[in-house]
C-alpha cells in the first residue's frame, strides 16, 4: 500500500501495540466469565487465578436462571427491543421517504424541528412524560419504555434514512410508477432494498443501544415483572453484601446478546459510525 | 388534459408526503415537544407531582444557584470532560496504526468498538468492583509493594473522580478511533507518501499531516463527547459511585434522578436543573453548526 509505512520491523512494533490494545479490551469479559465459575471464597483468595477445573461453579448460571429468573429478564428486554425498532423502522421508513423523495408544504420547517429535536436529552424531558404516563396508566408497561425510545430516536433514524434514500435515483421510482406501482409498492419494492444499509444499521445499533440502557427504564418501570435486564441488574449489583461470583454470572449472560450481534454485524456498525452517523 | 394529469398527481404526493410524517410529528409532540414545554413551565412552580401546583418565578433557580450542590455537579461534570482530550489522543494514535493495515487489523479494529457494545452497568460494575478497598487494582498495587497506594479509591471525591475519568476514557476510546479512521478515508495517500519521502517520523506525520486534515472530525468527535459527558454518562455513575460520596461525584443529569427519587419530591426543583441541562446542550449545539459553517466556508 502507497502512503503507509513499509519497515517490518515498525510493523511488527504496531501489531503488538495493537495486540496489547486488544487485551485491554476483552480482558474484563475474560475476567467476569473465569470469576463466574468461581465460588465466593476461590474469588476473594485470587481474583486473577483460573477456575477449579475440578469444580467449576455452574451453580452461579443454575441461579441466574432459577432464582433470579434472568430469561424473564431477557424476555421483556427483548419485547421492548423489537417493538422499538419496529416502529423506529415503519415510522422512519415512511418519514424518510417523504422527505427525501416527495414534495409538500412546509417540508424543511418539519424536517428542521424533527432534527432538532434531536439533542434534547432524555433526562429533560422524562418526568413530565412520567407523570403522562402514570396519569393514563401507562408506568410500568412495556409501552411506556418503547414511546420513551421513540421519541429519543425517531429524529435520529430519519436523519439517517433520509441521507440514505436520497441516493436512490428518481429515475427508478418515475419508472416503478409508470409500471403502475402505488406507495407501498414504492416502499416495498424500492425504497426499502435500496435503502437496505441504513435499514440494517438502524435494527442493530438500536438493538444494542436499548438492550443496554439503563435510565428510561429504571424511571418507568419500577414493577418487579417488568423490569429490563440492566434495570434488575443494577438493582442486583446494588447491594454491596452480595455474592460477587454470582453477579459475575449476570453480567456475563446479559452482555452475551448485544456482543453476538456486534460478532455478526460489526462490518455494518464500523461503516456506520466511520461515516459519523450516530452516537 | 395532461396539465390536469399532472396538478392531480402532484397533489397526490403532497398528500402523500404529509400522511407519512404525521406518525412521527404525533409522536414527537406528544414524547419530545409538550415535555420540553411543560419542563420550562413546572421548573417556575413548586409542584410536587400531585396537588402542589404555584408559580413561584425564579424561586427555584435561585435555590438551584445558591442553597443545592449546584456548582459540585458542574464541578463534577467540567472533571468528567478531562476524559475528553485524553480518550481523542489515545483514538488518534490507535486510528492512525489500524490505518497501516499491518496484518489482523480489521480484527483489531472490530476489538477496539468492543467496550462500546458493553452495557455501562456492566462496565460500571467491573471498574467498582476492580477499584473496590480489597478489590484487583489494590491487591496488584500491594503485591508489588505499593501498598501506600492503596486507598479506598470510591472513597473519597478526588479519587472517585479520577476512576470515573478513567472508565469513561476507556469506554469512548475505540469510538473515537473508528470515527477518526473513518475520516481518515479521505486522505490521499500520496500525500503520506510524499511526508514519508520528506523523512517525517510517526508523530510528524500523526500531528502535522493528519490531524490539520481530518480536524473536521476531530472536532465533531469533540463535540459530540461533549455533549455525551453532560447527558450519557448516568449509567456509569450509578453502578460505579451512585453520584457519592455525598454528590461529590454526581453530575446534573444524575441530580435530576436523585431528586426524582426522593421522598418529598421537589419536581419543579427538578425540572429547573432539567432546563439549565437543556441550555448547556443548546449553547454546545449551536457551538457545533457554527465550527461547521466555518469549516464548509473553507472548503
Amino acid at each position: 500500500m502507497s502512503g503507509k509505512t513499509k519497515g517490518r520491523t515498525t510493523k511488527i512494533l504496531i501489531f503488538i501495540v495493537l495486540a496489547i490494545l486488544a487485551i485491554s479490551n476483552l480482558y474484563p469479559l475474560l475476567f467476569v466469565f473465569l470469576n463466574s465459575l468461581k465460588n465466593r471464597p476461590d474469588y476473594l483468595t485470587n481474583p486473577f487465578s483460573l477456575p477449579n477445573l475440578n469444580q467449576l461453579a455452574w451453580g452461579n448460571y443454575a441461579t441466574m436462571i432459577s432464582q433470579f429468573q434472568i430469561l424473564k429478564l431477557f424476555k421483556n428486554t427483548l419485547i421492548i427491543s423489537v417493538l422499538t425498532i419496529f416502529f423506529l423502522l415503519t415510522f422512519g421508513i415512511v418519514a424518510s421517504y417523504a422527505f427525501s423523495k416527495l414534495k409538500f408544504i412546509g417540508k424543511e420547517v418539519i424536517y428542521f424541528l424533527i432534527i432538532s429535536s434531536m439533542f434534547v436529552p432524555v433526562q429533560v424531558t422524562i418526568i413530565p412524560i412520567y407523570m403522562l404516563f402514570s396519569k393514563i396508566h401507562l408506568v410500568n408497561t412495556y409501552w411506556s419504555v418503547v414511546i420513551t425510545y421513540l421519541g429519543m430516536f425517531l429524529s435520529e433514524t430519519i436523519l439517517l434514512m433520509t441521507a440514505t434514500f436520497r441516493g436512490i435515483p428518481d429515475a427508478i421510482i418515475e419508472a416503478a410508477e409508470l409500471d403502475g406501482a402505488g406507495y407501498f409498492d414504492i416502499l416495498r419494492y424500492v425504497i426499502v432494498p435500496m435503502g437496505r444499509p441504513a435499514i440494517v444499521l438502524c435494527i442493530i445499533y438500536y438493538f444494542i443501544v436499548t438492550w443496554n440502557d439503563l435510565f428510561t427504564p429504571l424511571i418507568l418501570l419500577t414493577d418487579m415483572d417488568s423490569r429490563t435486564v440492566m434495570v434488575a441488574l443494577a438493582s442486583l449489583i446494588s447491594r454491596y453484601s452480595g455474592d460477587p461470583t454470582f453477579q459475575f454470572a449476570g453480567l456475563f449472560l446479559a452482555a452475551i446478546p448485544a456482543i453476538l450481534v456486534y460478532v455478526i454485524f460489526q462490518k455494518y456498525i464500523i461503516k456506520g459510525i466511520g461515516e459519523g452517523s450516530t452516537r | 388534459m395532461k396539465a390536469v394529469v399532472k396538478t392531480n398527481f402532484r397533489r397526490k404526493k403532497a398528500i402523500q408526503g404529509i400522511l407519512s410524517v404525521i406518525p412521527t410529528i404525533i409522536v414527537l409532540l406528544f414524547i419530545r415537544f409538550y415535555p420540553i414545554g411543560e419542563a420550562i413551565y413546572r421548573s417556575f412552580t413548586n409542584w410536587n407531582g400531585l396537588y402542589q401546583n404555584d408559580w413561584v418565578g425564579f424561586q427555584n433557580y435561585i435555590d438551584i444557584f445558591t442553597n443545592s450542590p449546584f456548582w459540585t455537579l458542574l464541578r463534577n461534570s467540567f472533571v468528567l470532560l478531562i476524559s475528553v482530550p485524553l480518550q481523542i489522543f489515545i483514538g488518534l494514535l490507535v486510528a492512525v496504526l489500524l490505518y497501516e493495515e499491518v496484518a489482523g487489523w480489521k480484527f483489531f479494529r472490530a476489538i477496539v468498538y468492543v467496550p462500546q457494545i458493553i452495557s455501562a452497568v456492566i462496565i460500571g460494575y467491573l471498574f467498582r468492583i476492580a477499584f473496590g478497598l480489597d478489590g484487583p487494582i489494590n491487591l496488584v498495587l500491594r503485591k508489588i509493594g505499593l501498598g501506600i497506594m492503596s486507598i479506598e479509591w470510591l472513597g473519597n471525591s478526588a479519587s472517585a473522580l479520577f476512576v470515573l475519568v478513567f472508565c469513561l476514557t476507556w469506554f469512548s476510546i475505540g469510538w473515537q478511533a473508528i470515527i477518526i479512521l473513518g475520516g481518515m478515508t479521505r486522505i490521499s495517500p500520496s500525500i503520506l507518501e510524499s511526508a514519508n519521502l520528506d523523512g517525517a517520523n510517526f508523530w510528524q506525520r500523526t500531528f502535522l499531516v493528519i490531524v490539520p486534515i481530518i480536524l473536521r472530525t476531530i472536532e465533531y468527535g469533540a463535540i459530540m463527547s461533549i455533549v455525551w459527558t453532560f447527558t450519557g454518562t448516568f449509567a456509569f455513575i450509578y453502578s460505579i459511585t451512585y453520584g457519592g460520596p455525598g454528590y461529590e461525584t454526581s453530575t446534573i443529569d444524575y441530580m435530576i434522578y436523585t431528586k426524582f427519587y426522593q421522598a418529598s419530591a421537589n419536581y419543579g426543583f427538578a425540572t429547573g436543573l432539567a432546563v439549565i441541562l437543556l441550555i448547556i446542550i443548546l449553547i454546545l449545539t449551536f457551538a457545533e453548526m457554527k465550527f461547521t459553517n466555518r469549516v464548509s466556508d473553507w472548503e
